[in-house]
């Protein structure tokens, strides 16, 4: 049983695991740069050690001070969080070293999903249906074979990128050669190499993803899917639980799949496996997330449960609970991602928040990372809080959102609530005729 | 008041005509300030309004050494143990009254299990030791107080 965690993050997710963390009667350790010494996490946690100044590459990113903050607190382990380092082995493997446990899946395990082209290959191995695509790309002339053996139109992608960049749609060998060099250069530049793949170009896929947990005993849990369609640049921004395009039968033959195919893998700790859903409903697995995902309360809203004291349990050792997968998921969940940013361009909005009152009321749950005359920093994501509401049914839920949106108040900062009230109040979006499109549609 | 660039051309010319680091000029709710960094020779300006208006900021430089008027703070460059002397049973490797030359070793913090030797940026007297040998530092913690000659 772990004594004291640190949390090696910021904003809401670090409150997040602070909160699951004090329930269980665990000490915490916040971590933070200079810029967010008076931050809501810093002044949250039981203690808190400034680790570098503004720059996450010096702060927030930088293995040695986050190691020796944990050794001078006697912290037992650390929680990664999402962004920053949640996803990098050596991290990982740097905590273990160190005899800190850290609160996530083995090192190999993100490796192995890590590379989008061998993250392909491993779930094809292990039964999981995988969207048409590629091998890696050789050269020019390769990519023009390639794109025409797949059938345009292609999505071309970085094997080792993430977060949508770097992605572009080719419809035609013209375009595959006008593209590929420069293509490859960004790939270089934004991720250090060069390794380009093809995908086949779905135009109008939902995006639906599978939550799960996994033990040291080989236990795999599926707890559901979320939809996840409504995304600006490739982010997403508003997600539900369940997704009103899988019928049952759907939703427990892929859970089935699911729990096979990662059984034999073998996976620790949450994760998410992305899929996008076609016009002819049909599932593609997409990429493997080895950590906890922002849009995580939807799942624990629906199935009861709380993701992050599971996660700090699996890392102690203990085993998934016997009934845990048997439980059925119970209403609907919808969760606003409060970004500070211009609802419109989508710039961002950094400065000081003047005041703040957040929703509440039954079926409301805020996690926010903010405070009244607290500042958003320049520096880091614009996420600022999480409006998730809950209810027995999706209009309920819609109603109990748009309602919880309009108690809002935010000021000093641009947010992006105009647009989550434009999104709630549309008729294909009440319909649940969704698209990773939408917005795009939404904004002509 | 609405942000008037020229008004804020006007600012920053003053700033730069004048000796001041800041300016900061305040009606009804909205409040622009611009700022020099002490640092940096040219001057980089941050804006700021109470009205939802962007926000630049200039970027903070932080150096090792921080000083007022009663000398020169050496301060932590990063998170770890502070160890006066290189060895348990051996010397500090300064004491109070000590004249120490520029790069000259006055401690040792440790990050994961590496010392790391901290020196003196500046030749001058220590005059104060600030932390417990042993205790644990955070970055940016004020070490040693030196009186520069």
């Amino acid at each position: 049983m772990f004594e004291k965690v640190l949390i090696a993050n910021r904003g809401e997710i670090a409150i997040r695991v602070i909160r699951s963390c004090r329930e269980r009667g665990l000490r915490t350790v916040a971590v933070h740069s200079e810029v967010d010494a008076d931050a809501l996490h810093t002044r949250l946690a039981d203690e808190a050690i400034c680790i570098g100044p503004a720059e996450p590459g010096r702060s927030y990113l930088h293995i040695p001070a986050i190691i020796a903050a944990a050794e001078i607190t006697g912290a037992d382990a650390i929680h990664p969080g999402y962004g920053f380092l949640s996803e990098n082995p050596e991290f990982a493997e740097t905590c273990a070293q160190c005899d800190l446990r850290f609160i996530g899946p083995l090192p190999e395990q993100m490796r192995q999903w890590g590379d989008k082209v061998s993250a392909r290959s491993l779930a094809k191995s292990i039964g999981l249906p995988i969207l048409e695509g590629s091998g890696l790309i050789s050269d020019v002339d390769d990519a023009v074979v390639k794109a025409e053996e797949l059938g345009f139109p292609v999505l071309l992608k970085a094997s080792g990128g993430g977060g949508g960049r770097g992605m572009q749609v080719l419809r035609s060998a013209e375009e595959v050669r006008a593209t590929y060099e420069t293509a490859r250069a960004e790939c270089i530049a934004a991720f250090g190499s060069g390794g380009l793949y093809f995908e086949k170009y779905l135009e109008r896929p939902r995006h639906i993803e599978f939550q799960i947990l996994g033990d040291q005993y080989g236990n795999i849990h599926v707890l559901g899917e979320r939809e996840c369609s409504i995304q600006r640049r490739h982010q997403k921004i508003l997600e539900e639980a369940p997704s009103v395009a899988l019928t049952d039968e759907q939703r427990n033959d892929m859970s089935e799949t699911i729990v096979r195919a990662m059984s034999e893998a073998g996976y620790l700790s949450a994760g998410t496996l992305e899929f996008l859903l076609d016009e002819r409903g049909e599932l593609t697995f997409l990429e493997m997330n080895p950590r906890i995902q922002v849009e995580h309360p939807v799942t624990e809203l629906i199935m009861g449960i709380d993701l992050v004291a599971e996660q700090i349990r699996i890392a102690e050792g203990a085993a998934l609970e016997r009934p845990m997968h048997r439980l059925s998921p119970r209403g609907h969940a919808i969760e606003c991602r409060i970004n500070a940013e211009d609802p419109d361009t989508f710039a961002p909005s950094p400065g000081v928040i003047t005041e703040l009152h957040m929703a509440g009321g039954t079926g409301v749950r805020v996690d926010s990372g903010v405070y009244g005359g607290g500042r958003v920093p320049p520096h880091y994501d614009p996420l600022v809080a999480k409006l998730v509401v809950h209810a027995p049914t999706r209009p309920l839920a819609i109603a109990k959102m748009r309602r919880a949106l309009s108690e809002t108040i935010i000021g000093g900062i641009r947010t992006n609530i105009p647009l989550h009230r434009r999104i709630l109040e549309h008729p294909a979006f009440e319909e649940g005729r969704v698209s990773t499109q939408f917005l795009d549609d939404l904004r002509g | 008041m609405k942000l008037d660039l020229e008004q804020l051309r006007e600012l920053i010319r003053l700033l730069d005509e004048s000796n001041l680091t800041e300016i900061e000029v305040e009606q009804d709710d909205d409040r622009i300030r611009v700022r020099r960094d002490p640092a940096v020779t040219v001057g980089a300006a941050a804006v700021q309004s109470g009205a939802p208006q962007a926000t630049a900021e200039a970027p903070a430089v932080t150096p090792a050494t921080s000083s007022d008027e009663s000398g020169t703070y050496i301060t932590s460059p990063f998170v770890g143990t502070f160890y006066r002397s290189p060895s348990p049973d051996a010397d500090a490797f300064v004491e109070v009254g000590d004249e120490v030359a520029a790069g000259q070793v006055l401690c040792i913090v440790e990050a994961m299990k590496l010392m790391n030797e901290i020196e003196a940026e500046t030749a001058g007297t220590v005059v104060e030791v600030l932390v417990e040998n042993g205790k644990p530092v955070e970055y940016g913690d004020r070490l040693f107080r030196i009186e520069t000659v």
